[in-house]
């Protein structure tokens, strides 16, 4: 079975293009699906085993990034987006897509499966009041029951937002993240060993680029299933996109190029390809 | 019953949180005013003017305009009013609007927000926004008014001060909703031109048509023709004089922005320096076009040049790639923010017209300005540098990373010249499927009579009135408000994802984007492949009624494209836009009859003949005298500390990094940018060129650098340019791009050339873009490099008489070209201890007009910057070298290359250590020609030259390759952190990369404190 994708597209949603093909990459059957498509009834979810909410600016982050893209969310799909997550099927999203899930009360969601759509995070300003798109290194939290980061220990990936720093009403909220296994990647101090960078201290700028709580850059809902974070996997879909690759001791002879009719990457798969083909092969072995 | 309702929204201060609106607010004034504050707090606000009940409004607050986790909401009441967050009242209010009609783009996603919670809600429901900022410990000094100014643009904006004892009393004043009055629409009026020459030049002038008198004259004659007379008298339009709406059309149509017309001139040319008298019947035609279409004889791969928004080139077997660049100048000297973002998005929608609509996926910015810490005085109604700065970069910010457009290559450029009108480049590249599914070649439009005309995405509005023609006249203190206008990236991203699915759907057989002249222009042109078209202005949907003909036709209002389709498919095209919600309006239909015929319901406004409306300005006749300039030359000090020195220039504006801006930009969305604007293992070290690989899966490239010196134009304009193009050459080169297929795009940006009164010194300015021109075409011919695309703006100067500003003579060369493949590339870092450091190419001792002829002349250890120029000799020797050099790079045997330019061989080695967080020894003895000192080697500035870094493993085989070109081995990376610049047996420099760094990121970082 080739599972299908839904990687939403519309209002200002720009990171679609390549989301689709990170996806495609590991095999699925990823499809742009425009916003309004849902909406107004001529394409519904349950044709999709995965659906992603790719990064963007979708209504140009006015009234707060993600908010009404959530907004239409949380009133025209309601129904649409319960019946998916309760039928085991996997989200992610991606930088606003991140926002967007946040914001429809999807991320972090309640302690019970069901979704309730009622907000309890947020992502806002950074600290230094600035949009940036700059490189920050990550590690994944090996108790976290995220289906899309099994396995994975440590990435580097881009940031570019302006709003990126997670923040929730109490630390006693954070503390019962913490225990879920819901925060499931933070920012790390790349000098750290590998696994051992994630901690609750604030780290300084720019490591933590951005100011968000406890260095948290992304989190998943109690079922492991949504997962939503700043940061962007599919922008190191290949090792050519690291801002390094001139310094690796990279394979000097030509054939090494990516099969074109297979489109597989070889030695060249970048680190962040991998969360894809997680939820790829997730929903292959159980749904 | 439509009334307001405010509501205010502001950060709650709970644990970890901060205000980081207004803390971004009190560090730009310590840095730009050095006004200290110790807080500044900010309020957003919405004011809803609509049918739904005040309380139904402010029982949703949280659900439309507050996130409650982390703002606090009010409906009705001021936010300040609350005591628990506000529990001291400030020293100072302002809070800020935009003037009635400026677009508000938080404004209009507010709207969408407030009907999806009250669809029922009237249609005619608007919200306005604005921003209080509260201020704490004010010093007693701070001029409250001058602060409001440097956080307002009154031109769009306005501004309401809370004073210290309004805010004692709590009674603050509040910011009220205004909407536009609506206008009246008038009939077209009939515009008498019997009339005296006199008369025709002031009827120019006060009507802001910018046509001279030959122009005004051949329409005068025009309307004399009996038989133009008796078919407008068929239309029932006057017959003997035309109406404002033609008029404005030929104004717009015929405009220097639209037209060209100084480089479409003749010019009678006089070199007093070699006695040489010539005729050049266009410059554009003779040094641009034609070496362009004699290349395109001997290559397969220009497929679209000069006629269209863009200029495309086949790229790999599948697809073609085009760029554009642009400026905005006069809009951006008046609003930055706006005038800067209306440039970038203007420059992705020419990408979008091109061929049947291309994808914008990659931009580029380019500006020069006034220097940031500018002291002087400055002229009235012109912003300071850093402000032009600041607001600039925000709207190209914004509308490239909204739009989900990196930004991949630019450069800023600083000149005490700049202040009089900044110059602001955006450039965009596109890529399109060569062939459509429906098997259409993309890069051909192919509309036919019947066809039916769209106005696709924003409405018309009086914004953006006057802007070709406005830009076609110098900046002064009158300039109007009406050619201001912000763009709105949201709505043109809708378009253009709508645009780029109906072109994959085969709906589209014309485009082209409404830009400058607006209607007038897009449909006018579009009119000519058919010789024809039939235009209802009734049918163009306005953003507030009641605007006259002419003001529809010419408005240039933003987020527009015009568009074709077959009558077959209009009704597939309004399905597609209306899932998007693309607003989109049938208003005309291409016709065959020779006609640009205009109406407004059943009345004919405007006729006039296709021919007449493209080919009828009469060409202009312009005179040039060329006397070299003769700067006092720059002679270098006996004794200098060459450590100081190099410190300095990397503390210079044009060489400093300007990281902290570039950052700011999304430069990866996509994912394809294999060589990004900053490398090295901190990403801090400046990249030459950029890499992409826009196809997914694949390792094809693409490479795109910009090359500009308007510092050289100072002693020989023609240098310059020799210059520019070498050094996007050199940049290019320097990731390994193939030589044999790139092109370029020649953007010239000139002080107004035209002897006048105003301008005693045209013939001169005229020469030098003679010169400009002759050099650009001699360096294309060697490179084999066309120019696909270009565009001049003629009149960047401010003020006139004695306080007159012209900006330098310049020109950005873009170019764009093939990578075979993106693994195999370089960048400026050096990599690992031990690698050879080499030098491609030869220096020469050329510091005229150089960084560091001007530093040290500013410094007052040098009397002047003259001297020899950097010029570019053997020009297709040179191309051969770096046919050589990027095949190294393609083949993997270099991996560290950096273009030497401002500042030489020294600032470019000092970049390479900061990049590479390594030190490097290095020795000069060789690297120059005979005849070169060590000032020409060390800092001079001749063309050709690359550092390369070389592994032990590779170096037989670069030398071998490479040897023939000038390749000089000056040394190696080394283990410790200093880098070491020997002549000889002399240390000349010595200095550690912690101290190479500090001078060169201090500069440019405005951030006014720790973040």
């Amino acid at each position: 079975m080739q599972p299908k994708v839904a990687v939403l597209y519309g209002f200002g949603i720009n990171c679609d293009h390549e989301t689709k093909a990170v996806f495609d990459l590991v095999g699925a059957e990823a499809e742009r699906v425009h916003v309004n498509h849902l909406v107004n009834g001529t394409r519904d979810l349950s044709e999709f085993h995965i659906m992603a909410v790719p990064g963007g600016f979708s209504f140009g982050d006015h009234l707060g990034s993600g908010r009404l893209l959530g907004n239409r969310m949380r009133f025209a799909l309601r129904d649409m987006l319960s019946a998916f997550v309760k039928a085991g099927k996997p989200i992610i999203g991606i930088c606003n897509g991140f926002q967007v899930l946040v914001k429809t009360g999807l991320l972090p969601g309640p302690e019970a499966a069901d979704p309730d759509f009622i907000q309890r995070a947020s992502l806002t300003l950074n600290n230094s009041g600035k949009y940036e798109d700059r490189w920050v290194t990550l590690d994944f939290n090996p108790n976290s029951n995220c289906i899309w980061t099994k396995g994975l220990e440590r990435i580097d990936c881009p940031v570019r937002h302006g709003e990126g720093k997670f923040v929730m009403p109490n630390s006693t909220d954070l503390d019962r993240l913490a225990a879920n296994g819901q925060i499931v990647t933070k920012y790390v101090d790349p000098e750290t060993e590998e696994g051992e960078g994630f901690q609750d201290e604030l780290l300084p700028f720019p490591i933590s680029p951005n100011g968000s709580a406890r260095n948290i850059a992304g989190i998943c809902d109690s079922t492991g299933l949504v997962f939503g974070l700043m940061p962007h996997p599919e922008a190191i879909y290949a090792k050519w996109l690291h801002p390094d690759h001139t310094r690796f001791t990279a394979p000097d002879a030509p054939d090494c190029a990516p099969d074109p009719e297979e489109r597989l990457l070889g030695d060249w798969e970048g680190e962040g390809l991998q969360i894809f083909r997680n939820a790829v092969e997730y929903v292959k072995s159980n749904l | 019953m439509m009334q307001v309702s405010r509501i205010e929204v502001t950060p709650r201060l709970m644990e970890g949180m901060k205000d980081v609106r207004g803390d971004v607010i009190r560090r730009q004034m310590a840095q730009d005013l050095s006004i200290e504050v110790t807080d500044v707090r900010s309020i957003v606000g919405y004011l809803v003017n609509s049918d739904v009940n005040q309380d139904d409004i402010y029982a949703r607050v949280d659900d439309i305009f507050c996130d409650p986790i982390i703002e606090k909401g009010y409906g009705g009441n001021l936010a300040l009013n609350d005591e628990q967050l506000f529990n001291e009242s400030p020293d100072l209010t302002i809070s800020i609007a935009f003037k009635a009609g400026v677009t508000d783009n938080p404004g209009s996603a507010a709207l969408d927000g407030f009907f999806t919670i009250f669809p029922q809600a009237s249609k005619e429901s608007k919200v306005a926004t604005y921003i209080t900022y509260a201020f704490y410990g004010i010093p007693e000094t701070c001029d409250t008014n001058n602060l409001a100014k440097s956080l307002h643009n009154s031109l769009i904006q306005r501004a309401i001060i809370g004073t210290k004892e309004q805010c004692l009393a709590k009674e603050y004043p509040e910011i009220e909703f205004i909407q536009k009055p609506p206008t009246e629409y008038k009939s077209p009026a009939r515009v008498d031109l019997e009339i005296s020459d006199e008369e025709l030049i002031k009827l120019s002038e006060e009507g802001l048509l910018a046509l001279n008198l030959e122009e005004m004259q051949t329409i005068q004659a025009h309307y004399r023709n009996p038989e133009v007379r008796s078919a407008r008298e068929a239309l029932g339009l006057p017959p003997d004089a035309p109406t404002d709406v033609e008029l404005e059309c030929l104004a717009q149509t015929w405009s220097e922005h639209c037209k060209h017309k100084i480089f479409a001139a003749k010019i009678s040319h006089k070199d007093l320096e070699t006695g040489e008298e010539s005729v050049i019947d266009s410059l554009f035609k003779t040094h641009i076009m034609k070496p362009t279409l004699d290349m395109q004889k001997e290559v397969d791969w220009l497929l679209s040049v000069f006629h269209d928004n863009s200029g495309v080139i086949a790229w790999d077997d599948e697809h073609s790639i085009c760029m554009k660049a642009e400026t905005h100048n006069s809009p951006s000297a008046l609003d930055p923010y706006g005038g800067a973002m209306t440039g970038i998005v203007g420059v992705n929608r020419d990408i979008l017209g091109t061929g049947l609509g291309a994808r914008p996926i990659a931009n580029t910015d380019v500006f020069c300005f006034g220097p940031p810490d500018y002291q002087g005085d400055l002229p009235e109604n012109l912003f300071h540098p850093s402000r032009v700065l600041r607001g600039v970069h925000a709207g190209v910010r914004t509308g490239g990373n909204e739009s989900g457009i990196p930004t991949v290559n630019g450069a800023i450029v600083f000149d005490d010249r700049f202040i009089g009108k900044p110059l602001v480049y955006c450039g965009t590249v596109g890529l399109m499927p060569q062939n459509l599914p429906d098997g259409r070649p993309s890069h051909v439009k192919t509309p036919k009579a019947g066809d039916i005309v769209f106005m696709v995405g924003g409405r018309v509005g009086a914004d953006g009135i006057h802007g070709a023609t406005f830009s076609s006249l110098e900046l002064t203190e009158e300039s109007p408000s009406s050619a201001v206008q912000i763009g709105d990236p949201i709505t043109q991203k809708k378009l253009l994802d709508m645009t780029l699915e109906a072109r994959d759907m085969g709906l589209i057989s014309c485009i082209t984007d409404n830009g400058a002249g607006g209607l007038s222009s897009s449909i006018g042109e579009m009119a000519e492949y058919t010789n024809g078209c039939e235009i209802d202005l009734a049918k163009v949907p306005l953003k507030q009624e009641g605007l006259s003909s002419w003001e529809i036709l010419v408005s240039e209002s933003q987020e527009r494209m015009t568009l074709a389709t077959t009558p077959e498919d209009a009704e597939a095209f309004e399905a597609l836009a209306a899932l998007h919600e693309v607003e989109v309006s049938r208003v005309a239909i291409f016709t065959d009859d020779g006609r640009f015929h205009v109406k407004y319901g059943e009345e004919s406004v405007a006729m006039l003949p296709i021919e007449f409306l493209h080919d009828g300005v009469p060409q202009l006749q312009l005179s040039s005298v060329w006397a070299k300039p003769t700067p006092v030359a720059f002679n270098p000090p006996n004794k200098a500390d060459h450590n100081q020195i190099l410190l300095d220039l990397l503390a210079r504006p044009n060489i400093a990094s300007k990281e902290s801006w570039v950052r700011q930009y999304d430069h990866e969305v996509i994912a394809q940018t294999a060589v990004k604007p900053f490398v090295g293992p901190e990403r801090d070290g400046p990249a030459d060129a950029a890499l992409i690989a826009p196809i997914h899966g694949s390792t094809r490239g693409v490479v795109i650098s910009n090359g500009i010196v308007p510092r050289y134009s100072d002693i020989d304009a023609g240098a310059m340019v020799e210059a520019s193009v070498d050094e996007a050459v050199r940049n290019a080169v320097c990731v390994g791009i193939d030589v044999d297929k790139m092109a370029g795009l020649d953007n010239f940006c000139w002080p107004d050339p035209i002897q006048s009164e105003k301008t005693p010194d045209g013939e001169f300015k005229l020469a030098q873009l003679v010169r400009a021109n002759r050099q650009l075409e001699e360096v294309c011919r060697a490179y084999r490099l066309p120019c696909v695309s270009g565009k001049d703006s003629m009149k960047n100067d401010y003020g006139k008489g004695a306080d007159k500003i012209s900006i330098p003579p310049t020109m950005l060369f873009s170019l764009f070209g093939d990578h075979p493949d993106v693994r195999f590339t370089a960048t400026s870092d050096l990599k690992r201890e031990g690698e050879r450091l080499y030098l491609f190419g030869l220096s020469e001792q050329e510091l005229g007009a150089s960084e560091v002829a001007y530093l040290l002349t500013e410094q007052g250890s040098a009397n002047g910057i003259g001297g020899n120029v950097p010029r570019l000799t053997n020009p297709e020797y040179r191309l051969e070298g770096y046919r050589a050099l990027s095949k190294s790079i393609q083949d993997g045997l270099i991996r560290t290359a950096h273009d030497l330019s401002e500042g030489g061989l020294g600032v470019a080695m000092a970049e390479m250590c900061i990049g590479g967080k390594r030190g490097a020894r290095i020795d000069l003895d060789g690297t120059g020609i005979e005849g070169t000192d060590l000032w020409g080697q060390l800092w001079g500035e001749s063309l050709g030259r690359i550092l390369i870094g070389v592994e032990a493993q590779h170096e037989a085989e670069v030398v071998d390759r490479l040897e023939d070109y000038g390749l000089t081995l000056m040394g190696l990376v080394t283990s410790n952190s200093q880098l070491v610049i020997e002549d000889g047996f002399d240390e000349i420099v010595n200095i550690d990369i912690t101290d190479l760094e500090k001078a060169w990121k201090g500069t440019l970082n405005l951030d006014g404190g720790e973040i």
